[in-house]
């Protein structure tokens, strides 16, 4: 009977163990990265945040990347989406996801570092010490390999160095339509940590190795911390999506439930299903 | 009152409790170990897995939504999509999402239970820091979960992750079959979550719906298999991505495998193109 009281007490304190010293023990070791981390105030949804979106970003694109830019750019001129895909709700990807349209929240995890962004997929860094996969199937998000390390030597760690590849596409850097490669053969490098003179800012310094381009891309996102009762928004992008493609052809669908054009002139679709079915 | 010697066994077992703490990473000890890839029992187009799919559900439906189930599958069965919303890539939303449609993982952290369903859009966090409902704000698809994790058997360690999920938006159906939810959105789900205690890689989820839509709560028995790899390969699926159905106005089409427009079922008629006539005047 007195076993049977004594193990109920130690059960007690494993559970109060468990909302206390544990969980702070395994925090220790890692960041403090809890809480929702946003764009910071005045950034928009472009790559390089120091530069505005568009042609001001000066990517360093090759020449064939840097003509279908500019095709892509007098198509957006005229009404149409150009080669920004997230209008037919394919996902961002690698890197465009790390400029966070919504907010983030980054999960550590002793083998897995989970970044979730509210719009698109998870994305699973693996910090188990595993190698590359013979075979990668190709995904927008890509596989990332991640590495947590002390750079201070403070016993706990610092930066989460990750590496990315896997990727296929089509993928743009931005809503601009500042293109990847067509061979999905990017190698993104990121290294995650928090500014050390301020805790609520969290750099990502992201270097994109892409065919598209002539040299690596280097940038650096920050995001600002949000603290105590956040809001998760569901951001979904298929609700209320009023974009159609038919074809290669995007169109709208207008409030009152119509097809209709985007661009001036544009011819409507071609209905010659209907014609055979109604026959 | 504690005697002295009884104060020190307290004492003793607190540090015991405290050192246990330090030693072991707090996931792995003191709550189940969830970790890996899962997969549901049964199929996932069904909302119950031990009844066959549609009218065999035997969904405890009112009259009133007994007629819209039943209207809905002679839409379906007529080349339409019914009452079930999933095909315009809108989130299958709770409880469907519980019918396990594609690769879950379950990440386990001190405040969160984080449920991760490679399919749409559709990660659940059921919130698990003891707070109320006054945080839930904008209605959606899963709703806003409040869980609590329980030692049910007084071990030491949690077993059983008990949720309720409230605030919704619809429109839901329970599975592909399109038993529908009621479109008040009163819905409230509760779930019992935990590991089978003779086999470690099934869990189970016993899922209980109140809805107006239904006569009395239904409950259904999900069970859900851990894959053996602990290295899993983790799909990227994207809705949107491939989807031939377009949606313009109430009406559904298809797209053809060479891009044309094309009727969902017979006499369909096509779409409205008034606009066009405008703008290439």
């Amino acid at each position: 009977m007195a076993y049977r009281n004594l193990f109920a007490t130690v059960a007690l304190a494993g559970l109060f163990a468990a909302d206390g010293a544990g969980a702070q023990d395994f925090l220790l070791k890692y960041p403090d990265i809890v809480g929702q981390w946003r764009r910071p105030a005045g950034i928009g949804i472009q790559w390089d945040q120091s530069k505005r979106v568009g042609p001001a970003q000066e990517a360093p694109l090759t020449p064939e990347y840097q003509a279908r830019y500019e095709a892509n750019l007098a198509d957006q001129r005229a009404g149409g989406q150009g080669t920004d895909p997230l209008g037919k709700c394919i996902p961002p990807g690698m890197p465009r996801m790390m400029s966070v349209i919504f907010p983030m929240e980054i999960i550590i995890m002793p083998n897995t570092t989970y970044i979730l962004t509210d719009y698109t997929d998870p994305r699973r860094i693996f910090t188990d010490g595993r190698a590359w996969p013979k075979e990668l199937e190709p995904t927008f998000t890509g596989y990332s390999i991640g590495k947590w390390i002390d750079e201070d030597g403070d016993g706990r760690y610092d930066v989460l160095e990750v590496e990315t590849r896997g990727l296929k596409g089509p993928r743009t850097f931005e809503a601009s339509g500042i293109e990847l490669h067509d061979d999905g053969e990017s190698v993104i490098k990121e290294r995650i940590s928090i500014d050390k003179a301020n805790k609520d800012i969290l750099l990502d310094e992201i270097t994109t190795i892409d065919n598209a381009l002539t040299r690596p891309w280097t940038v650096t996102k920050k995001y600002q911390r949000e603290r105590g009762n956040v809001v998760w928004y569901f951001n979904h992008c298929a609700e209320n999506n009023h974009h159609v493609w038919i074809g290669k052809d995007n169109y709208m669908v207008s409030g009152d439930g119509y097809l209709m054009p985007v661009k001036k002139n544009q011819a409507p679709p071609d209905l010659r299903y209907f014609q055979s079915s109604q026959k | 009152m504690l005697d002295r010697s009884s104060i020190a066994v307290v004492a003793m077992v607190l540090a015991l409790g405290a050192t246990m703490g330090d030693a072991r990473a707090w996931d792995e000890a003191l709550y189940p170990d969830l970790k890996g890839q899962w997969r549901v029992v049964g199929g996932p187009m069904r909302f119950d897995p031990g009844k066959p799919w549609g009218p065999g559900q035997q969904a405890p439906l009112t009259a009133e939504y007994q007629a819209i189930f039943d209207k809905n599958l002679k839409a379906q069965a007529a080349g339409g999509q019914g009452t079930t919303p999933t095909y315009t890539c809108l989130s299958p939303g709770m409880p469907r999402v519980t019918n396990g449609y594609g690769q879950i993982e379950f990440v386990v952290t001190p405040n969160t239970t984080h449920i991760l369903v490679q399919h749409i859009h559709d990660n659940r966090r059921i919130f698990t820091d003891g707070r109320d409902w006054s945080a839930a704000v904008e209605p959606t698809f899963l709703g806003y979960s409040i869980g609590k994790w329980i030692d049910t058997d007084g071990d030491g360690r949690y077993d059983t992750l008990e949720v309720e999920t409230r605030n919704f938006k619809g429109p839901r159906a329970f599975d592909s079959s399109g038993i529908p939810l009621h479109e008040d959105n009163q819905t409230i789900v509760r779930e019992r979550i935990y590991l089978d205690k003779d086999d470690r890689d099934l869990l189970r989820d016993e899922v209980t719906v109140i809805d107006s839509a239904l006569t009395r709560p239904w409950t259904v028995l999900k069970r859900y298999r851990r894959e053996p790899d602990r290295q899993p390969y983790w799909r990227e699926v994207n809705c949107a991505e491939n989807n031939n159905h377009v949606e313009i106005g109430k009406e559904n089409y298809m797209l053809s495998a060479d891009g044309l427009l094309m009727p969902t079922r017979k006499d369909q008629p096509p779409p409205d193109l008034r606009y066009f006539a405008q703008s290439q005047k």
